[in-house]
């Protein structure tokens, strides 16, 4: 029998030491499940239903005693998140854990953030249909606490040929913080003000947030019931570089995720955005969706050398009026759809598939009118000769329509910056924007109209023109043919037929009017509107995505952080089949033999975001970098403070010398 | 509805005691550091404002918490603490925590506990009522400040860049960037620190929260 003082010694003492040695002594016999790891139970579970599935989950449940603790991915003031190490068989693939929503566990002053009595960790599991499924296996280290922290760990293994499903699993996954709910958050005075709407009357709120050392993490947040269905919760800033926040709103114990950027936190201003919206707008002249439009404007001023100058610097002047109440339309529409709370990026209207057919359409007539040199006076366009023969300058004006609406597509460089600065502050600063994208757009225009003598410098006009004209048909059908790859990607091959039909009927319908005269000749016109109606009212729900890229990995909202946290490096391409600056980048970097070898050497993993169809995910992940459109390209290796973005414009050599 | 039950009353309590008006301060780098007064193990008072003239190292420890007693057992602690002795550079062990938790010492096991680990600080000081904890928002253990000669806060966050996560437990020091040791000679030429601000790791302090 041991003297007492020297029992309680052993106990307070050696306590700790037999859990540990206990566990680790369980662990070391393995294949058990559940087991005691000292102040927890911990099992292995999984809602798998049949061993055919190829996906489903398995979980981690803690048991933890009165009293206990463990944390979240961000655990607050102190403290630490578990560590899951997977072994599993060839072709099983265990994603990251889906953090449930955790609930705030004080010791005032300090604040942790975790979870306690009995909680299950689920995650994804993806495996190839013929993996062994024998024997999934983890080892599980985490942190317990309470007013003192244990580590201790759980080697657990789980037969899932045999498993049965645990309704414990299904009731995690179905109460974890998968939603996202819309807020509006600013800085002010040292304090994050995140509004919100609910409609449950709200007794309790708490906004946990998942980045570090950003917020300083207080017992209570400050709730405000701003009326209509509106609150406003306050927490303070520790740190002015918040740029985004990231986290778990829990409204009456139920999680929503958040992830927003900070207004007060842009690294550009005003000017700087206007700048960059200039020229960008002026480098847009030369990207390749607007070159033809923009050629065949051109060809028209030359056709005007020799002419008055009063007459020159009308048509100028009708250009520019066309290009910049375009790009005034769009700014408000812009401004509009962004008040009911969407999403939205420069070339969002290609994510549907009615205006790209349209569009396509417009490619098509183009073509055909240039080819057949027919004379749509002032109708759709005026395009070529016939300009200067009359004093109409209703054509300039519609021809600058239309550059801007091919222009869509495409992001110049410097552009993407001042466009995503544009969408992402408050509307009095979106107008400036687009007025100096459309002024730096129409510049070279602009300047025609002050100096109409400059036009002498151009080639004298001739028969040559009408040459060049005719061949300007080929890139406008060339268009529209990637158009149609668009449309096929974000439909189906059947409403690809029927939008060809629809071309073929526009053909027929433009043939009419260059055949025929008298009133008659548009009724082809007005059959292929009535088929587009009956045509695009009836498309199928966009829901496939680009041919998916074997090479490349599938984009997440948390891929950089885990990424990061694994010390790997990588290429994010923010792509999008409507996007031509992208399938351009595409063809001249992405897809070369030198940039692929690269990357394998550097292991570099390659991540795309396909953006084909509408994702509120992408977008917000495109806000993170302050962007509302694309392209975008990211990347990230160890050493490096923050991921870079790379220039807009690549080619094998730029990638590769970015990257090094 | 568990989890509601629980968050209702974490959120009930913790209105509670933040009535009480506890409250950490988070002093800012490159300005002056915040005056203490506290007593040593050997019961002498140290104040900050009299140990102008050297550079001084703040330590927050609890010898129970496992993330203090791995740098302890491992010896890296005591070498960073050598190297600050060697080089003039003041260390004051802190625990903050409050009598009856885990981590509050007696002045005589405060030294047998210095001998018996090899430690050189050159005061260990019982902060008992947390106030210098709170001062200086002390919130984990270990959690490091630097300040220099001249009274100038460098330096708050972890000791080194293993940072959260269980990793800690398997991670190696050699192969971790060590804070402090890594930016002493910047401290000692009174400059601004490369890195001066970071995420501190570790158990919490135990302050009275009762």
């Amino acid at each position: 029998m041991l003297p007492p003082f020297l029992l309680q010694w052993f106990n307070i003492k050696g306590m700790k030491q037999i859990f540990l040695a206990c566990s680790l002594f369980l662990s070391i016999l393995g294949s058990s499940n559940p087991v005691e790891t000292g102040h927890a139970k911990a099992s292995l579970i999984t809602n798998i239903q049949d061993s055919q599935q190829e996906s489903f989950y398995v979980g981690v449940r803690l048991e933890m005693q009165e009293g206990w603790h463990t944390y979240w991915e961000n655990p607050g003031d102190s403290g630490s998140p578990f560590e899951a190490k997977w072994n599993v068989a060839q072709g099983v693939i265990v994603e990251n854990v889906e953090w449930p929503t955790p609930v705030t566990i004080p010791y005032p002053p300090l604040m942790t953030f975790g979870y306690e009595g009995d909680v299950v960790f689920p995650f994804k599991v993806f495996r190839a249909i013929d993996a062994d499924l024998s024997s999934i296996s983890v080892d599980f280290d985490f942190l317990i606490c309470a007013d003192i922290c244990i580590p201790e760990t759980a080697s657990l293994t789980l037969d899932l040929s045999s498993a049965t499903p645990n309704i414990l699993l299904d009731e995690a996954i179905q109460n974890l913080p998968t939603e996202f709910i819309q807020t509006q958050s600013i800085v002010e005075d040292g304090n994050l003000k995140t509004t919100f709407k609910s409609s449950q009357p709200i007794s309790s709120a708490y906004l946990f947030p998942r980045q570090d050392n950003l917020f300083t993490y207080t017992p209570t947040q400050e709730l405000v019931n701003l009326g209509n269905n509106s609150y406003e919760i306050t927490l303070p800033v520790l740190n002015d570089e918040a740029a985004f926040i990231s986290g778990i709103l829990s409204i009456n114990g139920e999680g929503f995720q958040i992830e927003e950027e900070l207004e007060s936190a842009s690294g550009m201003s005003l000017w700087q955005a206007i700048l960059f919206a200039l020229i960008g707008g002026l480098i847009l002249n030369l990207m390749p969706c607007v070159f033809p439009v923009i050629s065949l404007k051109v060809l028209s001023f030359v056709s005007m050398g020799g002419d008055d100058n009063s007459k020159i610097r009308n048509h100028a002047l009708s250009f520019v009026g066309g290009v910049m109440s375009t790009f005034l339309s769009i700014a408000t529409a812009l401004i509009i759809i962004r008040s009911t709370g969407s999403m939205i990026g420069w070339g969002y209207q290609l994510q549907s598939p009615v205006v790209v057919g349209i569009l396509t359409l417009i490619m098509l007539g183009i073509g055909l009118i240039l080819l057949t040199n027919i004379n749509f006076a002032a109708g759709l366009t005026t395009l070529g000769s016939s300009v200067q023969s009359r004093n109409d300058y209703s054509g300039s004006f519609f021809t600058g329509v239309l550059a801007v609406v091919v222009a869509s597509p495409c992001t110049a460089p410097f552009m993407g910056a001042a466009i995503g600065y544009a969408l992402l502050q408050p509307s009095f600063a979106t107008l400036p924007i687009f007025l100096a994208l459309g002024l730096g757009f129409a510049g070279p225009y602009l300047l025609l109209a002050l100096k109409p003598e400059w036009i002498s410098a151009l080639p004298q006009p001739g028969a040559w023109m009408e040459t060049l004209k005719q061949f300007f048909a080929f890139p406008m059908i060339a268009t529209a043919l990637w158009l149609m790859w668009v449309f096929m990607v974000q439909t189906s091959g059947d409403a690809l037929i029927l939008l060809l039909l629809l071309g073929l009927i526009l053909g027929i319908a433009i043939w009419m009017i260059a055949t025929f005269k008298g009133r008659w000749k548009w009724i082809g016109m007005l059959a292929t509107l009535l088929a587009a109606v009956q045509v695009f009212n009836n498309l199928p729900e966009n829901t496939i995505g680009m041919v998916a890229d074997s090479s490349a990995e599938q984009w997440s909202l948390d891929i950089e952080s885990d990424l990061q946290a694994q010390d790997q490096a990588y290429l994010i391409n923010f792509t999008a089949a409507w996007c031509i600056t992208c399938q351009t980048n595409e063809k001249t970097a992405f897809a070369r033999d030198k940039v692929k070898e690269y990357l394998a050497e550097q292991n570099i993993t390659y991540i795309k975001a396909d953006w084909t169809n509408r994702n509120e995910e992408i977008a917000i992940g495109l806000a993170r970098y302050e962007r509302t459109g694309i392209p975008l390209y990211i990347f990230w290796k160890p050493g490096m403070l923050g991921s870079k973005i790379l220039p807009a414009v690549l080619t094998e050599d730029l990638l590769i010398k970015a990257m090094q | 509805m568990k989890i509601f039950i629980t968050l209702v009353a974490t959120l009930s309590i913790s209105s509670f005691t933040y009535a009480a008006d506890i409250k950490l301060q988070n002093p800012s780098i490159n300005e002056k550091a915040p005056n203490f007064v506290a007593v040593d193990s050997y019961g002498k008072s140290i104040q900050l404002s009299d140990l102008k003239g050297s550079p001084v190292i703040l330590e927050w420890t609890n010898h129970d918490c496992p993330y203090v007693a791995r740098h302890y057992n491992e010896n890296n602690m005591q070498s960073i603490q050598k190297m600050a002795h060697d080089a003039g550079v003041i260390w004051l062990s802190i625990i903050s925590s409050t009598p009856g938790d885990q981590g509050h010492i007696s002045p005589e096991k405060a030294n047998t506990l210095t001998d018996s680990r090899g430690a050189s600080p050159t005061h260990v000081l019982l902060d008992e009522s947390g106030e210098v904890g709170m001062l200086y928002g002390a919130k984990t253990t270990p959690h490091m400040y630097m300040i220099d000669a001249n009274g100038i806060l460098r330096y708050k966050g972890a000791i080194d860049d293993i940072g959260r996560g269980m990793q800690f437990f398997n991670a190696s020091f050699d192969k971790a960037i060590n804070y402090v040791s890594s930016q002493m000679d910047q401290l000692i030429a009174n400059q601004s620190l490369t890195i001066n601000s970071t995420t501190a790791y570790g158990c919490s302090v135990k302050y009275n929260y009762d």
